[in-house]
């Protein structure tokens, strides 16, 4: 804690390894799961709303099982790019959209 | 009482109201005095503040203050004065109602059992081991973020993401569904996370204290007591360290979160 007695600003700080995006990662597992729950529960609500039981219910868990995965492996990218500071300033940059 | 009885009584809430406008008392009692218990010492606190030489209790606060503003700093992007503060009391408050669980199983519910008389009374005492205290915090930050994610990216903005992220400009329904999907599944995360692990602890809890319930007397009491206190204690200081990670957890998520929806793009 003493060391924060002469703040360098975030501004200013070189970019590096935000210790708070290893907690996004700690809790991969649990966005994971969470979209998938919140597929079932938006095909159900979509269902309960349309009368097409078990349409949009099966639909939506498919689609936040998929989008889970997305969203784990994008988090898994960011981590990695960010991870890897010495890496970044001697290889060249990957050619990634991110 | 069975040992299924035990867990039962223990895991109900002390409630009123049937189906949807059911009030669980307890919940509301305990998280409520906790966050007056807050208000009050950081009052105390704000009158009595030294500029000099700090006392151990103000050392203590300011040590939390400074922790908090540096997870602020790591994990938020831009500038909003809300945040901070909102970051502070969701540790505080989560902590201290985590903290709950650490008295005794039995202890709050017998005394309240003495004072009402009636000796089937239900009492839950640790607030975030009933869903609708998570909830209800995981829905207040999902209005914060979809608040931010309207003021700072425009109607129009918020919209767009909604229509053509993440697959595109020609799977527009998917895309509208998927987003909906992800941002439903913020809140739902949050708050499942911090209940399953806090619900479980609980139940350990009750598990060790089952040994002690269950305890005949007799020769074999001299084996089965010990093990429960030093069960009861490794459980306890293992839990100390699960209260503190979830409230961070659950703190450094909405901050992350609301900077996420601080990003322009």
């Amino acid at each position: 804690m003493k060391e924060e007695s002469t703040p360098v600003s975030a501004e200013t700080a070189p970019r590096k390894h935000k210790p708070a995006l290893n907690f996004l990662l700690l809790s991969a597992g649990s966005i994971f799961t969470s979209m998938i729950i919140a597929g079932f529960l938006v095909g159900y609500v979509i269902d309960l709303l349309l009368e097409t039981t078990p349409l949009f219910l099966l639909s939506c868990g498919v689609l936040g099982f998929v989008g889970g995965m997305m969203k784990v492996h994008k988090l898994l990218e960011k981590m990695s790019l960010l991870d890897t500071g010495k890496a970044q300033k001697t290889e060249p940059k990957p050619a990634r959209d991110e | 009482m069975g040992t299924v009885e035990y867990i039962q009584h223990h895991l109900t809430n002390n409630h009123i109201g049937e189906g949807f406008w059911t009030f669980n008392l307890d919940t509301i009692v305990v998280s409520f005095l906790l966050g007056a218990l807050i208000v009050l010492v950081a009052a105390r606190l704000g009158k009595q503040l030294e500029s000099g030489t700090p006392g151990g209790f103000q050392n203590f606060v300011e040590s939390i203050l400074d922790f908090v503003s540096t997870n602020v700093r790591d994990a938020f992007p831009g500038h909003n004065p809300l945040i901070a503060p909102l970051a502070l009391t969701i540790f505080v408050w989560v902590w201290l109602m985590n903290f709950m669980d650490l008295i005794p199983v039995d202890l709050l519910p017998y005394l309240f059992q003495l004072v009402t008389g009636d000796s089937h009374a239900y009492l839950k005492v640790v607030p975030t081991t009933d869903l609708n205290t998570t909830l209800a915090m995981a829905a207040v930050v999902f209005g914060l973020i979809l608040y931010y994610n309207i003021k700072c990216k425009g109607l129009l903005g918020f919209i767009k993401m909604f229509l053509f992220h993440p697959f595109g400009k020609f799977f527009v329904p998917v895309n509208v569904v998927m987003t909906f999907i992800e941002e439903v599944s913020k809140p739902l995360s949050l708050a499942l996370r911090l209940f399953g692990n806090m619900f479980a602890g609980e139940l350990v809890f009750l598990l060790i204290a089952l040994i002690g319930g269950t305890l005949a007397v007799g020769a074999a009491a001299l084996f089965w007591a010990p093990l429960q206190a030093i069960l009861d204690l490794a459980w306890l200081i293992f839990h100390l360290l699960v209260i503190t990670l979830q409230a961070f957890i659950f703190m450094v998520l909405t901050i992350v979160y609301l900077g996420m929806a601080h990003e322009e793009h």
